[in-house]
């Protein structure tokens, strides 16, 4: 028995403030995460819109193609599914607010939040579904432990940006 | 950095601006050089750098120093074609090594530069800072000009952000991800710091250009190549930056030989099918 990798979700699910979690409809499901992060919401923002840099700091994307900007088509690659290229549209983009990509079977959502006290909510929504979702939906990965590091991989590196810079 | 912060050029007049232009031109042209790789653009940048500054005097206030303003107007001018032109790969060196060993002519000049230019006794020290002004057009531009101001200009984030005309957050962001990924490159591809390097072109080049001297007694008088065996990183980069400090590419005792390989190594990646 694996005794290592429930003990790192944990400590991940535990460095962030809403750890992952999942609903599940007949026909959609979702997954949300949340994590405070003590940096300015544009090194934040930076992170998520450089495609070509996810791979160096984020442990659930191994590459993205193309370039995160309105409307523009980006092909991801990630370790929930390493064989699989998902062809994503950018649907929504407010600058250091919100940013949506996604396709016809689901659509991600970033948020950040200023608190106005040096740090930011971070929050990361995905719901995917539709008619068809009862077909499919055996084969789809629960997305929780990935939702789990992509934030606190994402807290970490723009923390560590912050405070390398001042 | 120390940088006069006249509360208004218009107040003190077109000869202080005059004055502060010359007395940051060498700096700009350098830094221009190293952005574009391009000897002739540089100069006319400068030029007209000089030209808007001198038109739009009323328009400084004093928020920041002259020499920040100035850079800012020659960015604004080189950014546009900047963005235009594809980023060199990590390998250029080897891509252009071998370029020039299929083209006579390029030896050919060098070696007449060598022997008739009071400004081209190759020294590895150039080559290295040569060879980062080359290497950091593979970083994406934000990145490459954030950190040529920050580690070879010595400007703060503050007024990296109002040259560049972005936020001191997005600096940080640039300066975080160019520096890592330049050591990253280093790490693997200089045969200085790393025994394992792939590149040995600096010292190669040395053997050409200087076949009496013993290329790695020439090496290990750089501070760089002695602390290499400890593997800081960090330290290794920072003394490479202080090469790029201390020679300037108009003045340095190479600069007409390093000039020519620039602008070799910028034919070749125009010619060569990079990625955008």
């Amino acid at each position: 028995m694996n005794l290592v990798t429930p003990l790192l979700i944990m400590t991940t699910a535990a460095a962030i403030a809403q750890p992952a979690s999942t609903t599940r409809t007949t026909f959609h499901r979702e997954t949300s995460v949340a994590t405070t992060i003590k940096a300015d919401e544009s090194i934040i923002w930076a992170l998520l819109t450089n495609a070509s840099d996810y791979p160096r700091w984020n442990s659930t994307i191994t590459a993205i193609q193309g370039t995160i900007a309105l409307g523009e088509k980006i092909v991801l690659k990630s370790t929930l599914d390493a064989k699989r290229s998902f062809k994503l549209k950018v649907k929504e983009l407010q600058p250091a607010k919100k940013l949506v990509w996604g396709d016809g079977k689901g659509q991600r959502t970033f948020t950040l939040r200023n608190n106005g006290d040096g740090t930011v909510t971070f929050t990361m929504h995905e719901r995917i579904g539709g008619l068809m979702f009862p077909m499919y939906a055996k084969y789809i990965p629960n997305f929780d432990e990935s939702f789990n590091a992509f934030a606190a991989d994402l807290k970490k590196e723009a923390e560590l940006i912050q405070k390398k810079a001042n | 950095m120390h940088q006069q912060t006249p509360a208004s050029l218009s107040q003190l007049g077109i000869h202080t601006l005059t004055a502060e232009f010359e007395r940051t031109k060498g700096a700009l042209k350098s830094y221009i050089v190293r952005i574009t790789a391009n000897r002739q653009e540089a100069e006319d940048i400068v030029q007209e750098t000089s030209s808007r500054a001198h038109r739009n005097v009323a328009s400084f206030k004093g928020d920041s120093s002259v020499k920040t303003w100035l850079f800012a107007i020659a960015q604004n001018i080189a950014r546009d074609h900047l963005r235009s032109l594809k980023r060199w790969p990590e390998d250029v060196g080897d891509i252009c090594k071998d370029a020039a060993m299929k083209d006579p002519d390029f030896f050919r000049e060098a070696m007449t530069i060598h022997k008739t230019s009071p400004q081209a006794q190759f020294e590895i020290r150039e080559h290295i800072a040569f060879c980062f002004t080359c290497v950091s057009r593979s970083l994406p531009l934000e990145q490459q000009l954030a950190l040529m101001l920050k580690e070879v200009y010595e400007f703060t984030a503050k007024e990296i952000a109002e040259i560049m005309e972005t936020n001191e957050a997005m600096v940080k962001y640039y300066l975080h991800t160019g520096r890592g990924r330049m050591m990253e490159v280093f790490d693997k591809r200089c045969a200085l710091i790393n025994k394992e390097g792939v590149c040995h072109q600096c010292t190669e080049l040395n053997g050409i250009f200087n076949p009496k001297q013993n290329a790695q007694e020439e090496a290990v008088k750089l501070q760089m190549v002695r602390d290499a065996k400890k593997g800081d990183k960090e330290h290794l980069f920072d003394l490479r930056m202080k090469v790029m400090q201390e020679l300037d590419p108009f003045t340095s005792p190479a600069a007409e030989l390093q000039l020519h390989h620039l602008e070799f190594d910028r034919q070749v990646m125009e010619m060569h099918e990079a990625p955008a």
